[in-house]
């Protein structure tokens, strides 16, 4: 089993990560108005870049394997997209942004390039969608808007393979598939699951879970027929829109933000539990197989992980935090000075993540054949996991049930 | 001096508010027949708590709750017959009882829990009987099944 590598980017949350096409770069966001691009030197990341053109927190990055440009998505209610050309006094090569009129009034939420590059979609708080293409006669990105039916802030977005179909997530409870389809853009795609005639802002699909909630995440499985969304309600939904027929899986553990497929019939998600869960089915059914995080492997800082995790009931409500309070509460050990060494070590979970995953990217592998993949979280660390090293089902986790 | 800006109703200038009853599907059922409903479920929960059969008794009663706005009566009368079906379980058998319920039942019973948390000395709810329904049904269903209680807007 090939222990996951963890990088410590920063004291501060990492908002969002994007690697580069041959993972020697990696663009993230640490909660500031700033890019930085990191580069691989040898086991660490050296800060080698700061893009800087956005004034308010940038929400996400997305970086486009093949043309190599970069997008970002920021609360100041603008996109850029980044492209590397030389500098006319120095001759450097450095990143030059292009600021994109997205029109919308509410903060970029999240930004995704479309598989085939031409192409990107920006989520807002505006109740819109930006889909963005290039016109080359003006020489610039132009947005044609997604409005109907969405009715609250669009938290995340994922494109079909065929680059027309657009999934959302949204703060309505809400799950939809749209069309994307920009003429002198896209060809007309061939039928698919979803729908044959495909015109601009056609509805697909409208999902949510029994128990509603946000929903976080959405993902179109590799072929792009299936579709699975994490909601606030602590469950991972997956759709196959013949029926349609939706799998709903409870977790016993708090709700999974992000989520990524990594073969057809399985997918990765995480969340507020700070592990990467993994999930396989089929058309027939969905199960929670495991987490990548071995909880019983020692790890370097603190040491002591295994011989706690054991007790550990389900869901976490014992948890170390839980602990401190109760004995504040109980026996009256507080944040004094005094006594707070002592507890300090007791805070530590016993995840390689120690605080929320907002973050899963694929990292190695096709689509459909991922082996690895990437998380960054609120505590700061970019970690890469092996797919398949699934510990077994740990006591927290084999209670996750299928309803 | 008022302060509390938050009593300033601001979606009221809002053409396009979202409002409460677009977040989830209402009910199909009509008012009345809800309310037909849970007094059906309420007696057939009196034949299966004297027969001492408590699961069944709580999967008649959390089996498709009433929620949604105008049906108080129907709310009050299932959050009566559940308290008293919680009231009535010996705590040593409380473990059992949560393992073998659907999981469907165990997150409708979690809302119960907080509701009638929410309502001290509302009819015969006792705080401490529902702490330990509480603590015993969160070691079965886990965190997960609190948060789906805190986030289904089909509020019982």
């Amino acid at each position: 089993m090939v222990p996951p590598q963890v990088y410590n980017i920063s004291q501060s949350p990492i908002t969002s990560h994007a690697f580069n096409a041959d993972r020697t770069q990696v663009a993230v966001s640490l909660n500031t108005s700033d890019v930085r691009i990191l580069s691989r030197s040898g086991i660490d990341w050296t800060p080698e870049e700061t893009l800087s053109e956005h004034d308010k927190i940038i929400t996400s990055i997305d970086w486009a394997p093949r043309s190599n440009q970069i997008v970002t998505a920021s609360q100041d209610r603008n996109a850029y997209v980044w492209q590397q050309a030389p500098d006319p006094l120095t001759g450097r090569t450095v990143w030059k942004p292009t600021l994109v009129l997205l029109r919308i009034n509410r903060a970029a939420t999240f930004v995704r390039w479309s598989p085939f590059e031409d192409k990107f979609a920006v989520a807002s708080g505006a109740r819109a969608i930006a889909i963005c293409s290039f016109d080359p006669d003006n020489n610039w990105w132009v947005a044609k808007q997604l409005k109907k039916p969405i009715r609250s802030t669009v938290l995340s977005i994922d494109w079909h393979p065929n680059n027309v179909l657009l999934a959302a997530g949204s703060a309505d409870m809400k799950a939809r598939v749209f069309s994307a389809y920009i003429k002198d853009v896209d060809k007309r795609p061939p039928p698919s699951v979803w729908g044959e005639k495909l015109p601009f802002n056609t509805v697909c699909g409208e999902y949510s879970s029994n128990s509603g909630g946000w929903v976080h995440s959405v993902g179109f499985s590799p072929s792009g027929d299936a579709l699975a969304f994490a909601s606030h309600d602590s469950t991972i939904s997956v759709v196959y829109p013949g029926g349609p027929t939706i799998y709903t899986i409870r977790s016993t553990s708090l709700p999974y933000v992000t989520l990524t497929w990594t073969s057809e019939d399985s997918l990765v998600a995480a969340g507020h539990d700070c592990q990467p869960v993994l999930f396989s089915g089929g058309p027939s059914g969905w199960q929670a197989v495991g987490s990548l995080d071995d909880s019983s492997a020692p790890k370097t800082p603190g040491g002591a992980r295994g011989a706690l995790t054991g007790s550990s009931p389900v869901g976490r409500l014992n948890s170390a935090a839980f602990n401190t309070f109760r004995n504040a509460d109980s026996r009256g050990l507080g944040s004094s000075p005094g006594g707070g060494s002592q507890l300090a070590t007791d805070t530590e979970m016993f995840t390689v993540h120690q605080n929320t995953i907002t973050d899963i990217r694929p990292y190695e592998g096709a689509p459909g054949a991922v082996s690895r993949v990437s998380t960054s979280g609120v505590d700061g660390k970019l970690v890469i996991w092996d797919v398949n090293a699934v510990s077994g089902m740990s006591t927290r986790l084999s209670g996750l049930r299928v309803g | 001096m008022d302060i509390n800006f938050r009593k300033i109703d601001v979606d009221a200038y809002d053409e396009d508010v979202l409002l409460e009853t677009e977040l989830y599907d209402p009910d199909p059922r009509e008012p009345l027949q809800v309310v037909e409903d849970a007094k059906a479920k309420a007696a057939a929960v009196r034949t299966s708590l004297a027969k001492g059969d408590t699961v069944g008794a709580l999967v008649t009663i959390l089996d498709n709750p009433p929620y949604g706005p105008n049906i108080d009566e129907a709310k009050n009368l299932t959050l009566q017959t559940v308290v008293t079906v919680l009231n009535s379980t010996k705590s040593t058998d409380i473990p059992n009882v949560v393992k073998l319920l659907p999981v469907e039942a165990q997150d409708t019973l979690m809302k119960y829990l907080y509701k009638g948390m929410g309502l001290p000395g509302w009819g015969d709810v006792s705080g401490s009987v529902l702490l330990g329904w509480h603590e015993k049904l969160t070691e079965v269903a886990g965190t997960g099944c609190i948060v789906r209680a805190m986030t289904d807007r089909r509020l019982v």
